[in-house]
Parts: C-alpha cells; sequence; structure tokens
C-alpha cells in the first residue's frame, strides 16, 4: 500500500501538481475544487431548506434538473480531488480527517439519491407534501456537507 | 499602506487573535467556506432566475432566499475582519485580495441598485415571466462577480507578498 502510494506521490503528474512554478497547478485546481465545492454544497443546501419548507412558493420541480448542475460539479471536484491529493498520497491516504470528510461526502451522495428517489420521481410525489422521511434526510443532507466542508478544511490543520 | 500593516499588526486585538490562532483560524475558515456555499446555493438560484432561468418559482419565491445569502455574507464579513486583523501582511499588499475586494464591491452595488432601484418594480411584473433585459444584466454579473470573489479568495495564499525586510 505504502509503496503504490510513493509511486502515485513520485509519479510525473503528481510532481507537476505539487511543485510546477506555475499558478495553474497546484493553486489552479485548488480553486477549481472550492468553485465545485460551492456548487454542490450551496445546490444542495437550498434543496434541503426547500424540502424543509423554508422558501415557501418555491415549486419543487423547480429543482428538477438540479441533479445536472451537482454530478457535473461533482465529477469536477472528484478529478480535482484526486489531483489534489497526488503530491501527499502517502500523508492524506492515513490522514483521519480525510477518512471522515470522503465518509461524509459517500454519506451525503447516498442521502442525496434516496432524497432524489422520495421527492423527485414523479410528477405525483413531486405535488405530495414533502413526507417526514426526506424531512429528516434534509436535516441529515446539511449536516453531512457540512462535515464534508469542515472536515476538508481541517486536513490543513489536523494532519 | 505598510503603516497600515504595522499599526493593525500590533493593536490589542490583533495580538489576541494572533495568541489564539491555533483554534480561531480553523473555525473561522470553517465558517467561510460554508458561508460561501450558502451564499452561492442562495444568490446563485435568485440569479439563474433573474437571468430567465427557472420559471416555474415566483420572483417573489425566491427572493425568499436573498436573507439567507444575507446572513452569511455577513458571516463571511466577520470571519474575514479576523483573518485581516491578525494577519495584516498577508493581505493588505496581496494583489488576489484586492481583486477579491474589487468583485467584492461590483457585487455589493449590483445587489445594492437592484434592492433599492430596481426590485420593486419587477416583482409587479408577471411573477412567472422572462426577466427584462436590465434584470438580466443584473443576475449575470451577481453570478459572475460572486465565483470571481471566491477566485481571487482562494488565490490569495498563493500571492502572498514576500515580507517586509525588517520583520
Amino acid at each position: 500500500m505504502s509503496e503504490f502510494l510513493l509511486r502515485l506521490q513520485d509519479s510525473a503528474l503528481a510532481q507537476w501538481v505539487g511543485g510546477a512554478e506555475t499558478l495553474l497547478a497546484y493553486p489552479t485546481i485548488l480553486t477549481l475544487h472550492t468553485l465545485g465545492l460551492s456548487i454542490v454544497v450551496g445546490t444542495c443546501i437550498v434543496m434541503d431548506l426547500r424540502l424543509l419548507g423554508i422558501p415557501r412558493g418555491v415549486p419543487l420541480a423547480a429543482l428538477q434538473r438540479a441533479p445536472l448542475l451537482i454530478w457535473t460539479a461533482f465529477a469536477v471536484n472528484a478529478i480535482t480531488g484526486v489531483l489534489l491529493f497526488l503530491p501527499s498520497a502517502e500523508q492524506k491516504a492515513f490522514q483521519t480527517v480525510f477518512h471522515v470528510k470522503l465518509a461524509c461526502i459517500a454519506l451525503a451522495l447516498i442521502v442525496y439519491v434516496r432524497i432524489r428517489r422520495l421527492v423527485f420521481r414523479n410528477a405525483a410525489t413531486l405535488s405530495a407534501p414533502v413526507p417526514s422521511e426526506a424531512r429528516v434526510l434534509a436535516v441529515v443532507s446539511l449536516l453531512l456537507w457540512t462535515g464534508a466542508t469542515v472536515a476538508g478544511r481541517l486536513m490543513a490543520y489536523i494532519l | 499602506m505598510d503603516a497600515l500593516v504595522d499599526w493593525l499588526r500590533f493593536t490589542q486585538l490583533s495580538l489576541l487573535f494572533q495568541q489564539e490562532v491555533g483554534w480561531l483560524w480553523p473555525l473561522c475558515e470553517s465558517v467561510h467556506f460554508l458561508g460561501l456555499c450558502v451564499l452561492i446555493g442562495t444568490a446563485g438560484f435568485f440569479d439563474l432566475r433573474l437571468l430567465g432561468f427557472l420559471r416555474s418559482v415566483p420572483l417573489h419565491a425566491a427572493w425568499r432566499l436573498i436573507p439567507w445569502a444575507k446572513a452569511a455574507l455577513f458571516a463571511n464579513f466577520l470571519t474575514g475582519l479576523v483573518f485581516l486583523i491578525s494577519q495584516p501582511d498577508q493581505y493588505v499588499r496581496n494583489v488576489s485580495m484586492w481583486f477579491k475586494l474589487l468583485f467584492l464591491l461590483l457585487a455589493g452595488v449590483n445587489a445594492l441598485v437592484f434592492e433599492w432601484f430596481y426590485s420593486r418594480k419587477l416583482m409587479a411584473l408577471d411573477p412567472h415571466g422572462d426577466p427584462p433585459l436590465a434584470a438580466k444584466a443584473i443576475g449575470a454579473v451577481s453570478l459572475v462577480s460572486w465565483f470571481a470573489v471566491m477566485y481571487f479568495g482562494r488565490m490569495i495564499p498563493y500571492l502572498v507578498p514576500d515580507p517586509v525586510s525588517g520583520v
């Protein structure tokens, strides 16, 4: 495992991401990761708030196309996330707060897919009152995305 | 500018923040990042509506998200002040910081112009209609400038100027 991680870390790509003397390497990749995060988490927050009844008068159907936005931004973050991981693969792979971040993201995505199936499946579910399970899941989703964002930030502090 | 940095750095508040940096920075950074998510999610949703997307959403209903954007902006203003006061030398002479502030000003003036001079007129129009060109322009300026604020904000640590000599 460690040997594989070290080989990743020594790859030309990892060296470029971590060491190139250009703002296009690590800083730009990290910035894209931040923009992607704001879209994924921001859109999920709006969806969760709506499920909790907060912006009254916004029809649920308006969020029908949110998955396009969320999955596109998520793809950007999966790719930039792997790139950011490479230069310090050996350290990050064993970093507890990074495991917490990945677990929060995985669970948040599962919750998200479940919410889509519960509420956004068809016209009937969209016009029905939001089931209580979906409201509970919306709260869980808010907590998990908060956890993922905070854990990501703490990766710079709890090594 | 250097005089400002030197003054700020040795104020009681700055010294206190520097002393507590170990927990204060991670906490404020976490809040700052959550704030930017809420801001982009809610203001972005309204901006998309202004641009003519999401027309099933009545304009006044989308407007109800704006208090969330304002609260998030306020949280980010406060946490941003903590960063600035505790490490002024990282920010005051940082070109990325000035670009961030420029776009923040643009986003702010744009939002105030909308709220003070235009929102009432717009809300009186068809709630499901395609907004007029002026509204679309405001929505576009808002989206672009908020993303620019994030872009230049994230670039700040990579454009930190060399320390002033004698520090």
